[in-house]
């Protein structure tokens, strides 16, 4: 039944700008792919940071939805492990491994109607939890915020068919959160260039989204999440990567780093990294 | 009629209020019960007790849109706001500031181009 076998090697894969990088390349390598054996092997691979499973879920899952075969090969044993605690080995027909360490957030994917399946995954996975470390009311309130206004972001301007992917991992010693959200829509690039005059390169797109009054809905109000989730991590001490198209855009201490990546990602990622510690001086603007 | 309160919790139909969606529901009513107070000369409460978590998306579509619809003094007139957290009485302010803006600024894209290429440049 399939045509032939295609076989991509993936190096070790870090939420930065070359796991971002190799994982477009990826995308943009498989993007025609159908009824083919693809086999994605991670030989070459010692590291694979688990929230980015909802980047690589999202293009294996596209590419079963043109009915390609999609495999994973040589899979280390520390790698396996990070991909079973998340869950995310299920879809390739591996076991879920019990997570001893407490650490995972698992890994699942949405559909655009789905908001509240997603509050309630929300809810099980970082709110109802003892591993979770106690966080100010405030810097939790803030996080579940932001976290509700990057998957609003993908419902409201992906238009994806392919879903929306989740992932996560709890750092205890760095004493971090991170949550990432992956979608397979047409991009912020093309969002904005569908929806306003402007002739933006994909890098531009993404900053240009991340400013307050920029938005691309035509009838109602909007452009605030992504200015939120800004400011939030300015002050947090926490980071945002953002991914789509061949743009990549980083927010880490109150910096911004832009550049493009070397290949397509068909669709945009939102990763936000939160400092949980950040408890007795933690003071937002909107609080100040 | 007297006033009219519209409880958030009760349109959504629970204290999370974060779907651009949800706020939908809301601006449906308010929409409704603005109109009709504008006409009779009443006030519209709308009620966030209960509520546990906002998002601007929602507030965005709950009462930003409000502004394309309403004059800003129409709704301070007819609109009362209560039971809202401090936090999120600053983050409703900035939904408000930014619905005004875009309602204000139909050739917003041209300027904010010019910004971006500006600072490209």
């Amino acid at each position: 039944m399939y045509n032939e076998s295609m076989e991509f090697l993936l190096p070790s894969i870090r939420h930065d700008f070359t796991g971002f990088n190799a994982l477009a390349n990826l995308c943009q390598q498989t993007k025609h792919c159908s009824f083919e054996d693809i086999k994605i092997d991670l030989q070459s691979a010692d590291w694979f940071d688990a929230d980015m499973c909802a980047v690589l879920g999202a293009i294996c899952h596209r590419l079963s939805e043109e009915v390609n075969n999609v495999s994973l090969l040589n899979l280390s044993p520390k790698i396996s492990g990070v991909l079973s605690r998340n869950g995310f080995l299920r879809h390739f027909g591996k076991e879920k491994v019990a997570d001893q360490f407490g650490t995972a957030i698992a890994y699942r994917r949405f559909q655009t109607a789905d908001e509240g399946l997603f509050a309630r995954y929300v809810e099980e996975e970082l709110v109802d939890r003892d591993e979770i470390p106690q966080m100010s009311k405030k810097l939790a309130a803030r996080f579940m915020q932001s976290i509700y206004e990057i998957f609003n972001n993908a419902v409201l301007h992906s238009r994806t068919e392919h879903g929306i992917f989740s992932c996560g991992q709890f750092y205890p010693t760095r004493k971090r959160i991170s949550f990432l959200v992956a979608d397979l829509g047409i991009g912020i690039h093309q969002c904005v260039r569908e929806n306003t005059d402007l002739r933006l390169s994909p890098v531009e797109a993404i900053d240009w989204a991340t400013k307050e009054h920029n938005t691309t809905k035509a009838s109602t109000p909007g452009g605030l999440g992504l200015p939120l989730l800004t400011e939030f991590a300015d002050l947090n001490g926490g980071k945002i990567r953002i991914v789509s198209d061949s743009g990549y855009w980083a927010r880490v201490g109150k910096k911004t780093f832009a550049r493009p990546l070397n290949a397509v990602f068909s669709g945009a990622v939102v990763y936000l990294e939160i400092n949980t510690e950040d408890n007795s001086k933690y003071v937002l603007e909107s609080e100040g | 009629m007297s006033n009219l309160t519209i409880s958030v919790f009760e349109a959504v139909g629970g204290g999370l209020c974060v779907a651009s969606g949800d706020g939908e529901k809301v601006y449906k009513r308010l929409s409704k019960a603005l109109t009709k107070a504008l006409e009779d000369g009443h006030q519209v409460v709308i009620s966030f007790r209960n509520v546990e978590l906002l998002t601007s998306a929602f507030l965005n579509s709950a009462i930003g849109q409000l502004y394309g619809q309403y004059s800003e003094a129409d709704i301070r007139r007819a609109l009362q706001v209560k039971d809202l957290q401090e936090e999120d009485i600053r983050l409703l302010k900035r939904v408000v500031e930014n619905a005004k803006f875009y309602y204000e600024n139909p050739q917003r894209y041209n300027r904010t181009h010019k910004q971006v290429r500006e600072e490209y440049s």
